[in-house]
């Protein structure tokens, strides 16, 4: 079968570093899988590779089957990213800058169903009116989330998305990964949040100088299990 | 797709309160000079053409007179404003308004208004030409230099290209969003100047002027985009906002400030000008080498004398059918005449080669491209100063040799007591200026327009590569 996502013999060298050596990786439709590791452990150099941002220095990353280095407008038709930090344009409002976006995913979506989106996500709908300058992380995490379903992307790529959030944003957030999951979105997210990860994910990656030195099921451990284990890896 | 961004910068540049107050201002500057400047135009060529009407008048009214000594007392070329100089005053101000035609001397326009006002005309005038030329791209700059590093700084370019948008369509979108901002900004004023031109000429406008104005604002325009496009290029090659503003600052300095300035410098360095006082002596000196028609004892005049006696026959000066002095006097003038025009010929020459040097920096510099297409549309440039300096010469050639003919036809050997009555003088057509029609403007600049359409096509192809190679991340 074909792979939501994959990667292989993935790497990427900068001039005084290797950022990732030699990834493999397989992520199946439905399936969630998130990265564990330091900052500047690679997660967010393979979130990039995927993204078609940087070219690797060998291997390829593939979404739905296609080469991204080849293919860097084909594959965004499939996929949808969310950033750590959501900024968005500060002198629209929020359903301006969903339009806007959605618009050049080439979806032309009436307001009315636009409004729908960002209210699914969470925003008040009073909100969606005001300029985005004014907004919290929350809000603007919710924009950008409303954004990312608007395209019914087959792939979502996730760079600590919840870094910032209160718990009940949090949570929310985890319920609609796992309803989109449903759905049959292949969500990959790095984080730093291990009981989040271990409570949306279905599969845990832990990331270490750009290698990738385990990945677990989550139904195979607990909360606890699991930090020990990221500490060991990071202490080892 | 490239409509919704560049919707989306028109939006967002409109809801922020910093640009829309220095846009206003640039707009209310621009309108004030155009005000300003139409005014003050309007007027001096009034001036003009009230003194024009009255030497006319003087002349075809004169005093019974001896021709020579109506030559002597001469007349007056005022020069008319083109009609789009209130655009662009370009050298007006420093060049002369007046020429006085008289015999035996070629005199240069003289009283321009950098004579007459104070050193402050030397800080240079508020025309619209100036806030087009210097205001507009610093405005440009402010409204593009975070064109693509605001996107970076906040992540947001990033999930504009996860949306499958490529790197060149945000940038195209970027320069048509800014491009309608900029659009809204200098439309109003160049409506306000072609309504008040048609307003105060109603429809004798000619379709000359009409042209002119329209490749004013064509050239213009092609210097707003070339501002444009090379700021978002800028920002695409920078990270930080910061930078990429310090940068277009630099490159608006290096433009506007520095290599104008130092063409100027290096032309003047490169091609002497003699000064006006050594210029007068040469021609002087050379003059005195010809024909004396004011000295009867003068040794060439009496050589001239002899050939005309041998050449049809006669004994005596007085038994030739024409008037020998009127004769002497045309020679004379035919001679200084002709040493004047090569030495103002060598001048003019000088000055086109510095000129010239300009015109090459051009090619460095969008800048100086526009300020010369934008002198030649509005009939402010040396050529067409060096035109109405040409046309001056040769009617007061013409008034000068048919004084001389009146003299040699009408009048007796050695007769300097005969007064001709002012009928005479009315037999002289007055003097007229056309400006020359938009071609000719045009045949003196196709360096420049050629620099103009160069740098266009650069910045469109060259900068646009260079921003498919942006670094992202």
């Amino acid at each position: 079968m074909e792979f939501a996502l994959e990667a292989r013999q993935l790497k990427k060298q900068y001039q005084d570093k290797l950022a990732l050596k030699g990834l493999n990786l397989q992520i199946e439709p439905g399936e969630i899988f998130c990265l564990l590791g330091q900052n500047g452990a690679g997660k967010s150099t393979t979130i990039n590779l995927f993204l078609g941002f940087i070219t690797p220095t060998s291997g390829a990353a593939y979404i739905n089957g296609l080469e991204v280095a080849t293919n860097q407008l084909k594959v965004k038709e499939y996929l949808a990213y969310i950033p750590e930090n959501v900024m968005l344009y500060p002198n629209l409002t929020g359903l301006e800058n969903l339009t806007l976006f959605s618009s050049l995913a080439g979806f032309d979506y009436s307001p009315e169903s636009l409004m729908q989106y960002l209210i699914e996500a969470g925003l008040p709908s009073e909100a969606a009116t005001r300029k985005v300058g004014a907004y919290s992380k929350g809000m603007r995490q919710k924009v950008g989330i409303a954004i990312a379903v608007a395209k019914h992307a087959r792939v979502l790529l996730l760079d600590e998305p919840t870094s910032g959030l209160d718990p009940k944003a949090s949570n929310e957030f985890s319920d609609l990964l796992l309803k989109l999951s449903g759905q049959g979105t292949a969500i990959f997210m790095a984080t730093h949040d291990i009981f989040r990860a271990k409570e949306v994910g279905t599969r845990v990656g832990i990331m270490r100088e750009g290698e990738l030195v385990d990945v677990l099921s989550t139904t195979d451990l607990n909360a606890n299990e699991l930090e020990n284990l990221y500490l060991n890896y990071m202490h080892a | 797709m490239v409509k919704s961004i560049a919707q989306k910068e028109f939006i967002s540049t409109l809801r922020d309160r910093r640009f829309v107050v220095l846009s206003v201002l640039v707009l209310l500057l621009l309108l004030a000079a155009t005000v300003v400047g139409l005014y003050s135009s309007h007027t001096l060529q009034q001036e003009r053409e009230v003194a024009q009407e009255e030497v006319n008048h003087q002349f075809h009214n004169s005093a019974d007179r001896h021709p020579h000594r109506m030559a002597h007392y001469g007349s007056f070329a005022f020069r008319p404003k083109s009609t789009l100089s209130f655009l662009d005053f370009g050298l007006d101000s420093f060049t002369g308004a007046s020429v006085f035609m008289e015999a035996h001397k070629q005199n240069s326009a003289n009283f321009s208004q950098a004579q007459q006002s104070s050193s402050l005309i030397r800080f240079g005038e508020m025309t619209v030409a100036f806030v087009l030329q210097m205001l507009m791209p610093l405005l440009i700059i402010f409204l593009c230099f975070g064109a693509f590093t605001q996107e970076k700084e906040t992540g947001t370019l990033k999930i504009l290209l996860s949306q499958g948008v490529s790197l060149s369509q945000i940038a195209w979108a970027k320069i048509a969003g800014y491009s309608k901002t900029v659009a809204l900004v200098v439309t109003p004023a160049l409506l306000l100047a072609g309504g008040l031109l048609f307003g105060q000429n109603g429809l004798d406008l000619q379709p000359d002027t009409l042209w002119r104005l329209l490749l004013f604002m064509a050239f213009y325009l092609m210097y707003f985009f070339i501002f444009i496009v090379l700021s978002v290029v800028v920002s695409a090659l920078h990270q930080r906002s910061s930078t990429s503003l310090v940068t277009l600052l630099g490159i608006w300095i290096l433009c506007c400030v520095i290599i104008p300035k130092a063409s100027a410098n290096l032309g003047n360095t490169l091609y002497t000008t003699p000064t006006k006082a050594q210029m007068d002596a040469d021609v002087h000196e050379e003059v005195a080498k010809g024909i004396d028609g004011h000295n009867s004892q003068d040794s060439r005049a009496e050589a001239l004398k002899k050939d005309l006696l041998r050449k049809y026959g006669v004994d005596s000066v007085s038994q030739l059918l024409v008037n020998v002095d009127g004769i002497i006097m045309a020679v004379g003038e035919e001679q200084s005449t002709k040493v004047y025009r090569e030495h103002f010929e060598k001048l003019t020459g000088t000055f086109q080669k510095q000129n010239r040097i300009s015109e090459l920096a051009a090619f460095l510099n969008p800048y100086l491209a526009v300020r010369h297409l934008s002198m030649g549309m509005a009939g402010s440039d040396f050529p067409h100063y060096l035109h109405f300096q040409n046309k001056a010469e040769e009617y007061r050639y013409h008034l000068a040799q048919g004084l001389n003919h009146i003299q040699a036809t009408r009048l007796k050997y050695k007769d300097k007591t005969t007064r001709l009555s002012s009928d005479t003088w009315k037999e002289f057509k007055p003097f007229t200026y056309e400006t020359p029609p938009v071609q000719w403007a045009l045949r003196h600049h196709l360096l420049s327009l050629t620099a103009l359409v160069l740098w266009l096509g650069l910045v469109c192809t060259v900068g646009m590569r260079v921003i498919n190679k942006t670094q992202i991340v």
